[in-house]
């Protein structure tokens, strides 16, 4: 059976995402660190509750009361002429 | 710049009642939405009800839109907000197109899908359920000619109804097949228990099925060992729980998906393989509160599982512990569209009050809370049974906050 992709626009496969699991007992933060997993350019739009997921199951910790994988703006695509602020702010 | 009373973010059943609520006691309201049309997710929902009425999600927005237009509310669509900063005990919202000054914040963004994520999930072709929804009902695109929905539970049933209704043939509904993040989703006892907590939603055979074992474990067991090879038939396209769908296969876009038989608990049975042609798959993998926003403003958050994951930490006002930031509808759990609606009422009180303190508002919120309660008892689709133990587990929290 082919692989799963889990993170789309970095392209990290489900067995790729199990391999660190079993080697390195990863926090979230290091297992996206580690693969590259939801830093893609859509933010984790679409992986990050299959991550939270992969994370949670493999090693069967409870999910905690935090966002496993901090949330950080921009939480859209956006331009660096907005972020810049030469756009038309007023 | 203009500073706004209340900015609420997301034009959906939550938001736009809100509005309504502010322009009412005439505060000074902005609504943005990223989608082209105002109304949220209302705008692809078209079920019966057991009562045998339909719920038309466009008509029931245009209600909203209407009344919020007739009450000069300010309504932006096609901006989509990235951040929200705390800035001298007010707001400032980064959009796309500029920045707005606001003195309260209303977060209604609603939920988000998550996948079921299988072998050849992200060829062309393959899309949520959701997606197909959208594009079937407020884009009027057909999706393709034959597909198969991948997941079975509340939302892949009513969505499949609805691409039935519009002339989109289906070959069945079906299980992903297991593995790490599919995991409860794939398992036919699992989904056979979540089903049997909807059996009310008559007059769908395979709910009555389930439904006639709701009470008991090992009658579920029963049912999901005896469940027809078939599938069972519902609005003629059958649901299967001992059928999964291994891999989709195709080079450019989908062409076909590969199923087979599996066990009760899940397990391929080998030599089973089945190919079945399609030309585009629909993913049903449920709903998670979108909460992005509420987490970069300073929100904390809670795990509580019947309402979908991580939901911000509110109170029944849907004031969260951030002073001047509230939140309404499936972004505080996932539930139906007139609970959602309800919620944006309470919201948009809560904000009339904290900016003018007037104890008739503080009635008016008791009222909007009460009904928020007997929408919920009333609820013909529950998401989730203990949606009510969630609820009280997140209100609880707030306290602690506020206590603490």
């Amino acid at each position: 059976m082919r692989d799963v992709i889990i993170c789309r626009c970095e392209e990290v496969t489900l067995s790729q995402l199990e391999e660190i699991i079993k080697h390195h007992d990863p926090s979230a933060r290091e297992l996206k660190l580690r693969t590259r997993a939801g830093m893609g350019i859509c933010g984790g739009k679409t992986c990050r509750p299959l991550l939270d997921k992969v994370l949670q199951k493999l090693t069967d910790k409870p999910p905690t009361d935090d966002i496993p994988l901090k949330v950080q703006p921009p939480v859209r695509p956006t331009s660096l002429a907005q972020l810049g602020g030469s756009g038309d702010e007023t | 710049m203009q500073k706004h009373d209340a900015v609420i973010i997301g034009a959906g059943p939550a938001g736009l009642n809100a509005a309504i609520a502010l322009r009412k006691h005439d505060l000074n309201v902005l609504v943005i939405d990223e989608f082209p049309h105002l109304g949220g997710r209302l705008l692809g929902q078209l079920h019966e009800e057991p009562n045998g009425e339909w719920w038309n999600g466009i008509k029931e927005a245009e209600k909203l839109v209407n009344e919020a237009k007739a009450l000069n509310t300010e309504m932006l669509t096609n901006v989509s907000v990235h951040h929200i900063q705390r800035k001298d005990g007010a707001f400032v919202v980064h959009t796309n197109r500029k920045n707005y000054e606001a003195k309260n914040v209303l977060i209604a963004t609603g939920a988000a899908e998550t996948a079921n994520p299988i072998p050849g999930w992200t060829l062309p072709g393959v899309m949520t359920i959701g997606a197909a929804q959208v594009m079937t009902n407020v884009h009027r695109v057909r999706v393709g000619e034959k597909g198969i929905v991948i997941g079975v539970n509340v939302l892949a049933a009513a969505i499949a109804r609805e691409l039935l209704l519009a002339g989109i043939r289906l070959h069945s509904l079906a299980l992903p097949i297991n593995n790490a993040v599919t995991d409860e989703q794939s398992h036919p006892k699992m989904v056979m228990e979540r089903l049997s907590r909807i059996a009310h939603l008559a007059p769908s055979p395979l709910l009555r099925f389930g439904g006639k074992f709701a009470k008991y474990k090992w009658a579920q067991n029963i049912a999901v060992s005896f469940y027809p090879k078939k599938g069972i038939n519902m609005w003629d396209v059958p649901i299967h729980l001992r059928k999964a769908v291994k891999e989709i296969n195709g080079t450019e876009q989908v062409e076909s998906v590969t199923m087979v038989d599996i066990t009760k608990d899940g397990e391929i049975i080998p030599g089973t393989e089945e190919e079945i042609p399609v030309d585009f798959v629909c993913i049903a993998g449920g709903l998670y509160p979108l909460a992005e926003l509420a987490a970069v403003v300073g929100v904390p958050f809670k795990y509580v599982e019947p309402l979908g994951g991580h939901v911000p930490v509110h109170n029944e006002k849907m004031e969260t512990p951030v002073e001047g930031v509230y939140v309404a509808g499936n972004i505080t759990g996932i539930e139906s569209a007139k609970v959602a609606r309800a919620q944006g009422k309470v919201a948009g009180l809560s904000i009339a009050f904290r900016m003018k303190k007037d104890a008739a508002i503080q009635k008016e919120i008791e009222k909007a809370m009460d009904e928020v309660k007997t929408t919920r008892d009333n609820a013909t689709i529950q998401f989730h049974p203990e949606i009510a133990r969630g609820r009280d587990d997140i209100h609880a929290q707030f306290n602690k906050y506020l206590n603490g």
